[in-house]
């Protein structure tokens, strides 16, 4: 089989995975080599589905022992095999990154012959790639769960991000779905990043020349979907992971039906809408100061559809609006919906200089649409101060005048990622 | 009393050094207005020479005591858009008052103005960064060529000075006909003539056609979305896309 061949089925199979960030690393280009990588990432490309393209995303093999039941590589599956060679991955991200198609390489696998063969491979390519062709781009390896720790280190000491999957937020769906893999199969490398990630830094403290270990962190990414846990059970496992094993970002991917099996809901499409309402949420637990259990409850365990989560939570509080713009501190301006981190950064630096009129705060660029119902200056409101949550519910939804639109999938790129 | 008007050449110095002159000669800068000359006749205000020294001094005592003062002017400068004279006067001037924090005082109207456009030009940069693309030539060199809206050749240069320092590379701005040149350790600037297309090397084709595989099997087909696509990656930039050609 030609290269073409093998990239139209290998990239084809990797799409699945959400993540493509290129930031977080500050890698010079090496003395004689190529390649270097941007601290804010950069993309390179988009999509015909509108994500961005920054790195040559595919996987080394296709040809899967495991049968879990939600993926497209599963060994049951008719859908023809394929294996890169290393030299094959290796000149491809080389020519790809001369014509500065790419960033860098992402590669994950199926699992071949055994974890600990396939995350042999993999650790290879891009050794060939740092040592021998002295490659500095951007390199995110995917672990392969269940192979040894000593290749988890060699991966995290070449790569810039590493991830493993977490596939399913239960453990009762990883049994249910992909019964040959076990929690602790992947608990126990992520663990392990996370303390290699620290000791490097602590080392690189002291002495600057140490090696840096996966300086990009690492991410993981689940299927939303496929498996009937709430949201509310997926923020909280999200909110452990960022907390206990200190994760960059975990990525939450639609399930997309790929194959029929009857432990699998029939879905008339992937819920896009929900992939995006976690990702809303997932910000607000790393840069909006909020707590999943103030996102959700027993009680309310999913995320409404038609409000994004911020909005839904400033709904259900009306106590604690409307907002002074003069005088809150940083953390409460991020809790108004609309007001984001430029936005709330904005308006604290522009007050410094004279106080914020509701016309000031169109001119530094706040968006009020829905900002105005939950805001005042000079103790005034925006808006009229008699309204009750359900008339503003009834005017978000609305707007003042023009008719209802239909809530859109929204991805956003991964600039900040 | 009206604004007092001043008039400029038009090139880059002459703007920074009549801000200069005006700075050090008049009492409210505020209440000043400058233009570049035209070729009409009857002109309102007082012509201001260009000195090199004078814009030269200035730009470097900004680099010096207003580091972020100087970035938004360089990019600003990138934008070649004209009538903004006279609001980046008064954010010079401003920012000579209230010191580099200045671009957080966006409720005023001239720093409002001079930091969008400065932004818009650091956004098409950080754009071109990732949507340029190279074409190996036969001599094994590799050329891109672009069109962008800013005049970016310069900062684009740099960045891929660091990134391919292995390979021989040319960038060429069709529009502006300015090209950079990077070969054996050094970095050159230039305007062309006259372009002819040179041959391509034999196996380029084979490497185009391998991206445009991976960019089509990469995009989820359930998950089609050609508005996010255009709004990513406007069709401007997509004369020059490998992955576009043909499409």
């Amino acid at each position: 089989m030609d290269t073409l061949a093998k990239l139209q089925i290998l990239s084809g199979a990797a799409r699945y995975d959400a993540s493509c960030a290129s930031s977080g690393s500050k890698r010079e280009a090496p003395a004689c080599g190529t390649g270097n990588t941007s601290q804010s990432g950069i993309c390179h490309s988009w999509s015909d589905d509108g994500r961005c393209i920054s790195l040559l995303k595919i996987l080394l093999s296709n040809d899967c022992r495991y049968d879990c039941a939600y993926c497209v590589n599963r060994s049951s599956n008719a859908v023809e095999r394929a294996s890169f060679t290393a030299r094959e991955v290796v000149d491809l991200t080389l020519d790809f990154y001369r014509r500065n198609y790419i960033e860098g390489l992402f590669l994950s696998s199926a699992v071949m012959q055994s974890p600990d063969v396939t995350m042999e491979r993999m650790v290879r390519v891009v050794e060939t790639l740092r040592l021998e062709e002295q490659f500095g781009g951007y390199i995110h390896l995917k672990i392969i769960p269940g192979c040894s720790s000593e290749l988890v280190r060699k991966a995290g000491l070449y790569a810039d991000r590493i991830s493993v999957n977490i596939e399913l937020p239960s453990q009762d769906s990883l049994r249910r779905l992909a019964p040959q893999k076990h929690k602790d199969s992947i608990l126990e490398p992520m663990a392990l990043i996370g303390r290699e990630i620290h000791s490097s830094l602590v080392e690189r403290k002291a002495d600057r020349r140490a090696p840096r270990f996966a300086p990009a962190g690492q991410s993981t990414q689940m299927i939303i979907g496929a498996s009937p846990e709430t949201d509310f059970q997926i923020l909280r496992l999200s909110q452990g992971l960022y907390k206990k094993m200190n994760l960059k970002r975990v990525y939450y991917s639609a399930y997309v039906p790929v194959i029929a099996d009857n432990r699998l809901p029939v879905l008339a499409a992937p819920p896009l809408l929900r992939e995006h309402r976690l990702y809303q949420a997932d910000w607000l637990l790393r840069f909006y100061g909020f707590s999943a259990e103030e996102i959700l409850s027993d009680d309310l365990p999913d995320l409404d559809e038609t409000f994004d989560p911020k909005t839904a939570w400033a709904l259900r509080h009306p106590e604690f609006f409307p907002v002074d713009i003069n005088r809150a501190d940083y953390p409460t301006l991020l809790r108004v919906p609309g007001i984001g981190v430029t936005s709330a950064k904005r308006i604290i630096a522009a007050r410094r200089f004279s106080a914020i009129t509701p016309e000031g705060m169109k001119k530094i660029g706040v968006v009020l649409k829905r900002a105005k119902y939950f805001i005042a200056s000079a103790g005034r409101p925006f808006e009229k101060p008699d309204r009750t949550p359900a008339l503003i519910r009834q005017q978000l939804l609305l707007g003042e005048g023009d008719g209802v639109a239909p809530p859109r999938q929204l991805l956003l790129s991964g600039l900040f990622a | 009393m009206g604004m007092n008007r001043y008039l400029y050449d038009g090139s880059a110095d002459g703007l920074l050094s009549a801000i200069a002159w005006i700075l050090a000669e008049e009492s409210d800068p505020e209440q000043v207005a400058l233009a570049a000359r035209k070729d009409t006749l009857f002109e309102d205000g007082l012509f201001i020479g260009t000195d090199a020294t004078l814009a030269e001094s200035l730009f470097s005592r900004l680099r010096k005591q207003l580091p972020d003062v100087a970035h938004t002017l360089y990019f600003c400068m990138l934008a070649e858009k004209e009538g903004i004279e006279t609001s980046l006067l008064h954010y010079i001037f401003l920012a000579f008052t209230h010191g580099d924090k200045i671009n957080d005082y966006l409720t005023h109207a001239a720093v409002r103005d001079i930091v969008s456009i400065s932004k818009k030009a650091a956004r098409e940069l950080h754009r071109m960064k990732g949507l340029l693309r190279f074409e190996k030539l036969r001599d094994g060199a590799y050329l891109a060529k672009m069109e962008p809206d800013h005049n970016i050749i310069h900062p684009l240069a740099y960045h891929f000075r660091t990134r391919l320092k292995a390979q021989h590379w040319f960038l060429y701005d069709v529009k502006r006909r300015t090209a950079a040149r990077w070969s054996n350790g050094t970095l050159q600037f230039g305007t062309i003539e006259q372009f002819t297309t040179p041959a391509l090397s034999d196996d380029e084709k084979q490497v185009q056609a391998l991206w445009q595989t991976f960019f089509k099997t990469i995009a989820i087909p359930d998950r089609k979305n050609a508005r996010l696509q255009k709004s990513n990656m406007p069709m401007k930039y997509w004369k020059y896309l490998t992955e576009k050609q043909g499409e």
